[in-house]
């Protein structure tokens, strides 16, 4: 989307680095700016729990939409029998929309409700960050073993975290199988589904 | 000079068992501990040993507090900002400081592997930084491509979309 009113920041949040995420920038041609977030930084400030997840921050460095999935496009596939829905069309015209109106789109959300969908980190999820935190550090260190302990205790501790659990198992070699099998199972959305409210509903 | 006995002064020299000073110098450096603070990683060159002989505390030298999370010792106690913590005499030791102790006290997760010397601790929400506090965005710093640091404070005065996507 080129827009030179709006500025993209993307982060590849990949503990294996610019050989992990490197190529995949140079084939989007990508013209924005591209981070190459090691520590899964951006997920830790902005509690995403998923890949792609974005928000929306104004030009006071307000934070006009929290947490939610970022796609571009529209489409829903089939997973082991089971549909995963994405939803980009709307998106997208919606950050359009803001880039356009500003403080007057009706996609900037309230204060009510913001706060209605931004809670604080429970306990769990806390002690999961800093479990994670030490994972990749051991896995950076190349110690997988104590990584591996320590990926394993954050998604025990945070199992709705599919960041967690999707950098781990990119490790194993068997990460399709791995994801498949918590999909299948999994009674919540996969991504939240959007809601693209007016202001102030 | 001659030769020969220029050999053998510069002969004997290399023979000479090392200086205290010339010793330390190929010491082992690795810190004595890790510690994993929001998204930095402190090394701490010295810590105090546990008087109950257990691992799993992290005593640091006072003097390293600010600069691990910021903290300082006060009279009224630990203090941040507007936020200070009473601190317990237990909670000192001398020149040290018992940093998981007061990261219970604060209700702030520590993860820790003492074998590897490591101990990473989580959010301490009695900072009340986090997003439920406030809709301004923290600041954050990630390298580029290219290992430049990034801030997204250096966005301000545009609109921006920060995106996590990833390669699996």
């Amino acid at each position: 989307m080129k827009n030179q009113s709006l500025e993209i920041i993307a982060a590849a949040q990949d503990v294996g680095g610019e050989t992990a995420a490197g190529k995949w920038y140079d084939a989007a041609k990508a013209t924005f700016t591209q981070l190459v977030d090691v520590k899964h930084t951006v997920s830790s400030v902005f509690q995403f729990i998923n890949v792609p997840m974005g928000v929306w921050i104004d030009e006071q460095g307000r934070i006009v939409r929290p947490a939610e999935p970022a796609w571009a496009a529209t489409r829903t596939d089939v997973y082991g029998g089971k549909p995963l829905a994405i939803e980009g069309e709307a998106y997208v015209a919606a950050l359009r929309d803001w880039v356009a109106n500003g403080d007057k789109s009706e996609y900037v959300l309230s204060d009510e409700e913001f706060a209605r969908r931004v809670k604080p980190r429970s306990a769990n999820e806390m002690e999961a960050e800093a479990s994670f935190k030490l994972a990749v550090w051991f896995q950076q260190a190349g110690d997988t073993d104590r990584a591996t302990k320590y990926f394993e205790r954050a998604q025990a501790l945070n199992p709705d975290d599919w960041n967690y659990h999707r950098q781990e198992w990119s490790f194993t070699g068997e990460a399709g199988k791995k994801w498949l099998e918590k999909f299948k199972g999994y009674d919540k959305e996969y991504y939240p589904k959007l809601e693209l409210k007016k202001k102030g509903g | 000079m001659e030769r020969r006995d220029f050999l053998k002064i510069v002969g004997a020299a290399s023979l000479t068992p090392a200086t205290a000073a010339e010793r330390s110098d190929a010491a082992d450096t690795s810190p004595s501990a890790t510690v994993l603070y929001d998204d930095r990683a402190i090394a701490l060159d010295r810590i105090g040993v546990d008087p109950a002989g257990e691992t799993g505390p992290l005593w640091v030298r006072k003097r390293d507090l600010p600069r691990v999370n910021g903290f300082e010792l006060k009279p009224q106690g630990a203090c941040r900002a507007d936020l200070c913590i009473p601190v317990p005499k237990t909670m000192t030791r001398g020149d040290f400081f018992n940093l998981t102790a007061f990261a219970k006290k604060a209700a702030q997760p520590v993860v820790a592997e003492p074998s590897a010397k490591v101990w990473s601790f989580g959010e301490m929400q009695a900072l009340g930084g986090g997003l439920s506090n406030s809709r301004i965005a923290p600041d954050f710093e990630v390298l580029d491509r290219l290992g430049r640091p990034v801030h997204l404070a250096g966005f301000r005065g545009k609109k921006a979309l920060v995106i996590t996507w990833a390669s699996w």
